[in-house]
């Protein structure tokens, strides 16, 4: 056998042997240890390369070239098992880093907004969408804003029925009370248009908190109200029901059936209230609408001359419509809750599962 | 006001049924609150004939009945009443019945022994309230015979809410003139027929002085009466109206009342001295109202009086000693107008109120007058006897029902309704009594005595509104209006997304919870008429609604709150007279108490402490754009020393944050460190806008430094110290540690100092670095009297 066979043979048995053992390595440790074995300066392919020397001279390309294959077949090889190796460790790795996903979340605590709070939220962003504007008065008014400017003069039946919380003045004083409704805004922002200069059109959303000394099942001595007007030029009674319907509808993100009811308050002519088609029966009849298919929601009208009078302005030139809002009422209507007393018990467990906030 | 549908019928024939006529009446605004239908909520009971009775074999308060009720066999019913006998005619429930009290009458067997049915008394056919026994009915009531029926029964009662302007719908004939109207048919006339007068009896003698009060006096005597209990069909009417029978001559006139509109009022004749005189009060009169009590009355009322004493506050009531009794035989009648606003007043301060003065605040209808008067003299002729006077008239009748001329343009109507008005609707207005004329747009208005509530175009306006139905406008979007939009206060929100739960208490406390966080300085505002002592006075602080709800939700197997409430607070401004000026302070107001977060699988519950709060109150100012400081404050009270810090934004304190005294969350059943804070909205200013700035080009150097300072030393006083050494390419100062465990001596405390230096224009170098170091440690040292550590 020539030397160079006997190279050749050699060289067939180490590249056997290399690619068996590379089979077999355990982990990429092992393969980058293989590949110093075999390719490495001191490795097994240079030391069969010292061989090459020995040979003759024209001997020596044919070999190179041999020697050259091998050692590319051994590092192809070599780079294969790798990735081989590196897919199936990083399957290992995964496997071993799995968790349990349905665990709980680490959470921050969670607050909740108040259901009368959502209520006035978004109650307040229908009409300022609509282009009222937001405004706010003191709860602690006096007589002229809560009744007199509002055509409830001293004697008049009305005013009984307001159950009115006085505050304890002295015998010259006129005492002060906690509003009975949020109508004095209407007067507040009105006198404050004509007096600093201005004229209609006003249009004004005014949500906020109101007293009255009723305290039982269905009565809080505080709640809420929004009181909603406009005046302007031909302002009328239409308008009133378009806004009602658009606003209705919007807060019950549904089509709302309307109906208006002639009623009778001091601030408006003619008077108002406000039904709506009940909520929870579509209008065929229950506990709710007490068998009606109709649901008090607000009171409303157009804004009585006096009223106009009494700030101001001209009622032969500009009419307006006012309406106040219930919002605890319209808050119970919308989630279904049965008992007023909830709001104020500010019990977490109604809070946190009325909280979530749409 | 209830009104049984039987009597509406007397002055109108309409043949609508109880549940159209009640709807029409919601249309032309008369709320319907309920209608009773005592008929049929008895059908079912029908007369029996008590054929043989007697003990239970097992029980003896139980007998067994034998009764006929005129079917093919008699009825075996077991009963435990013991007011009746064989023989008797009683009401009989038989099964299948539901009686008005809810009960359903089955076939039962009661202690063994088989009923068929069940015998009633009046309660249980919910004709009076309570009752002793069985209602035992007269011998010639006919076996078996509905009981409905038999006693004649209200088909249906209307309860209906009648608005305060609407005193003329306050009888059968205000309202049936509202259904005529609607129904287009004749209104029956009332009973004005002349009264046969005696000229032998003599007219009372009226003076009246008070005329501005009382425009028209009317009286009449009539003698010779033998007052007896009104007639049956009478009481039962007036209890099915809701008013009591007292005797025949005050039913008589509550009935006219409820027929008409017009209350009146008789006086016993032969308790009166002198002649009558309606007049102002004068100082130190006083009254015996009809319940008793003795009035003392003001000056500037107005009391119908004889020579010697007031005989009656006037429109409200008689007095006790006047009135007629069973044992009046001669009466003197009143039936006058008063003018409203007098009586509400007069009501009003001595806290009463009678059928009559509901009325009269309202507004009665003048040309009633009369017409009560008459009727009410003949019906009490008719069914007690006696002898009439001429009536005495005092006042003016023409002017008082002399209708008020209004003038209009129809365009203005229709432009404020929003619909056309068609000329067919003046003719619904024409039969309600207004006189209208239209010629083209111009329309010219009669009001009718009745209506005292209309008097302007706007009343017209609704007028027409109520007869054309609000449900025939149609709904239009108006144009929008020009605006102002105000940015929504996302106060709340803010802190919610901080994880709080928002609360709403009352804007009233106790007296006594007022002054755990408030010196007593005269500014509290009090309420005159309180729900209760515990809610008597508007709170100066929000916290001690927050320590409530703390209180009542912890109670609740909550380990803990993080509570927040957005609302006023509220004081007098001066001390000596606190109903002179006060203000209103928005306010927001945090509680935090017991567990933030319950053990979990990635970590243990951890309680509240200051810092939690802090943060919380930091990040929510942070989120307003602005930034706040803390300083200590062992003065503030209700809160702990040490543990308490007011918050400053700019130069003004704006709030407090601090732990609420132990003692004080005892109190409140609290058993947890318990932390509150408050800010006041309306010292914040806007934060700034945020304005642009580039982002760093060069990179920043971060170095520690470690000291042992005095316990008690601040860090805050420490890292500006540290900031103001650094100068200004100094980004940021922080504590990243804070160790007092072993290796640090007594008494002190170790604080790690981070700080990170920027150049806007260069990169800094380890010199630049090196030399603030330095600088920071001498600052440090020398003020602190620090030593370093590292
Ligand atoms: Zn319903």
């Amino acid at each position: 056998m020539s030397e160079i066979d006997s190279l050749k043979g050699e060289l067939q048995r180490l590249q056997e042997k290399a690619l068996a053992s590379f089979k077999n390595a355990a982990d990429l440790n092992a393969l980058q240890e293989l590949r110093v074995t075999y390719l490495g300066k001191k490795g097994e392919l240079t030391h069969v390369l010292k061989g090459v020397g020995k040979l003759p001279p024209q001997d020596r390309p044919v070999i190179g070239q041999f020697v050259n294959a091998t050692k590319t077949a051994l590092a192809e090889a070599l780079d294969s098992a790798e990735a081989l190796l590196a897919v199936k460790e990083k399957e290992q790795r995964i496997e071993a880093e799995r968790i349990d996903i349905t665990l709980s979340g680490r959470t921050s605590p969670r607050g909740a907004l108040h259901p009368v709070q959502q209520g006035l939220n978004e109650m307040t962003a229908i009409f300022s969408q609509m282009g009222f504007e937001i405004s706010e008065g003191p709860e602690i008014e006096d007589e002229f804003h809560n009744f007199d400017a509002l055509n409830i003069p001293q004697e008049h039946p009305a005013r009984a029925m307001h159950d009115t919380f006085f505050f304890e003045a002295s015998d010259e004083q006129q005492a002060k009370l906690l509003r009975t409704h949020t109508s004095p805004v209407q007067i507040r922002a009105m006198k404050n248009c004509v007096e600093s200069g201005g004229e209609p059109p006003l249009a004004v959303v005014a949500p906020g908190r109101v007293y009255r000394c009723d305290y039982d099942v269905t009565h809080s001595p505080m709640f809420h109200q929004v009181e909603v007007f406009k005046v302007d030029k031909d302002v009328s009674l239409a308008h009133l029901k378009g806004v009602l319907k658009h606003f209705l509808s919007a807060y019950f993100e549904k089509e709302i059936d309307i109906r208006l009811r002639p009623h009778y308050f001091p601030f408006t002519e003619p008077s108002a209230e406000v039904d709506i088609g009940c909520v929870f029966c579509a209008a065929k009849g229950c506990r709710v609408c007490k068998g009606s298919g109709w649901v008090e929601v607000l009171g409303s009208g157009m804004i009585h001359p006096n009223v106009l009078k009494s700030v101001g302005i001209d009622s032969e030139i500009y009419s307006g419509f006012a309406f106040g809002l219930g919002v605890e009422r319209l808050v119970m209507l919308k989630h279904g809750i049965p008992d007023l007393r909830l709001f104020f018990e500010n019990d977490m467990r109604f809070l946190r599962r009325m909280g979530v906030s749409k | 006001m209830k009104i049984p549908f039987s009597w509406l019928k007397e002055h109108v024939f309409f043949k609508q049924s109880v549940q159209q006529v009640a709807d029409d009446l919601v249309r032309l605004g008369h709320e319907v609150e309920s209608i009773e239908q005592p008929r049929s909520a008895v059908k079912g009971v029908r007369v029996g004939h008590i054929l043989s009775m007697e003990s239970h074999p097992d029980a003896d308060k139980l007998h067994l009945l034998n009764i006929d009720i005129a079917e093919d066999e008699p009825l075996g019913i077991v009963c435990g009443a013991s007011n009746m006998a064989v023989g008797d005619k009683i009401p009989v429930a038989t099964v299948g019945t539901s009686l008005p009290n809810g009960m359903k009458i089955k076939k039962g067997k009661i202690r063994g022994q088989v009923s068929f049915g069940m015998c009633c008394s009046e309660a249980e056919l919910g004709l009076a309230e309570d009752a002793a026994g069985l209602l035992i009915l007269p011998t010639d009531a006919p076996i078996g015979m509905e009981v409905g029926e038999y006693l004649a029964l209200e088909e249906a009662v209307l309860d209906l809410d009648i608005t305060p302007n609407r005193g003329d719908c306050m009888s059968a004939r205000g309202l049936a003139r509202d259904l005529a109207a609607d129904y287009d048919l004749p209104l029956i006339n009332a009973g004005d027929d002349d009264v046969a007068v005696d000229g032998a009896v003599a007219v009372p003698s009226v003076q009246v002085s008070a005329s501005d009060d009382c425009p028209l006096y009317m009286a009449r005597r009539i003698e010779g009466v033998s007052v007896a209990d009104s007639p049956d069909w009478m009481q039962a009417r007036l209890i099915a109206a809701g008013q009591r029978p007292v005797n025949g001559v005050v039913d008589v006139l509550n009935y006219t009342m409820l027929d008409l509109g017009q209350p009146m009022h008789a006086f016993d004749a032969d308790t009166l001295s002198g002649d009558i005189c309606v007049r102002a009060t004068q100082a130190g009169e006083s009254f015996k109202a009809l319940d008793g009590r003795d009035i003392a009355l003001h000056a500037g009322n107005v009391v119908i009086a004889d020579d010697a004493k007031v005989i009656a506050l006037a429109g409200i009531m008689g007095s006790e000693d006047t009135g007629v009794t069973e044992k009046t035989t001669n009466i003197i009648l009143e039936s006058a107008a008063f003018r409203a606003a007098l009586i509400s007043t007069t009501r009003r301060t001595y806290g009463l109120v009678s059928e009559s003065s509901m009325r009269f605040e309202r507004g009665v209808d003048p040309a009633m007058i009369a017409v009560a008067m008459n009727q009410a003299s003949t019906m009490i002729m008719d069914l007690f006897g006696g002898k009439a006077s001429d009536i005495s008239v005092t006042g003016d009748v023409e002017g008082l029902v002399k209708a008020k001329t209004i003038h209009i343009d129809m365009q203005r109507i229709e432009s404020r309704l929003g619909i056309d008005v068609p000329e067919k609707f003046d003719d619904v207005l024409s039969r309600m009594g207004f006189g209208i004329q239209r010629d083209g747009n111009s329309l010219t208005v009669d009001v009718p005595s009745h209506r005292h509530d209309v008097s302007l175009f706007e009343d017209i306006s609704e007028e027409y509104a109520r007869v054309i139905g609000f449900d025939a406008i149609p709904e239009v979007l108006p144009s929008l209006a020009t605006i102002n939009p105000r940015k929504v206060d996302t106060a709340i929100s803010s802190a919610v997304e901080l994880g709080f739960v928002q609360v709403i208490n009352y804007a009233f406390i106790s007296a006594d919870e007022q002054r755990l966080f408030v010196e007593d300085d005269g500014k509290d505002l009090v309420l005159q008429n309180p729900i209760s002592a515990d809610m008597s006075v508007m709170r100066r602080s929000v916290w001690t609604g927050l320590l409530n709800t703390a209180k009542y939700n912890m109670n609740r197997q909550q380990a803990g709150v993080a509570l927040v409430e957005q609302g006023r607070i509220y004081a007098a401004i001066d001390a000596n007279n606190p109903n002179e000026e006060h203000r209103e302070t928005n306010v927001i107001a945090w509680l935090m108490a017991g567990e933030l977060e319950s053990d979990t699988w990635y970590g243990k519950a951890r309680k509240a402490d200051f810092f939690d709060l802090k943060g919380a109150v930091e990040s929510w100012l942070s989120n307003r754009g602005l930034t706040a400081r803390f300083m200590a404050d062992d003065e503030a009270l209700g809160l702990q020393a040490g543990q308490t810090a007011k918050v400053f934004v700019g130069k003004s304190v704006v709030g407090y944050v601090g732990k609420v005294d132990t003692d004080l969350a005892d109190g409140f059943d609290i058993d947890a460190d318990v932390f509150v804070a408050q800010v006041n909205l309306d010292a914040l200013h806007k934060g700034k806008t945020l304005k642009f700035q580039p982002i760093p080009e060069f990179p920043s150097i971060e170095r520690d430094l470690v000291f042992l300072f005095e316990r008690g030393t601040e860090s805050e006083a420490v890292l500006q110290t540290a900031k103001r050494a650094a100068g200004q390419s100094c980004i940021d100062v922080r504590i990243f540690d804070l160790y007092d465990g072993k290796g640090v001596p007594e008494g002190k405390v170790s604080l790690g100092i981070r700080f990170a230096l920027q150049d806007a224009k260069r990169t800094l170098t380890q010199e630049d670095s090196d030399k603030a170091m330095q600088t920071i440690i001498d600052a440090v040292v020398r003020k602190f009297n620090a030593e370093l550590r590292g």
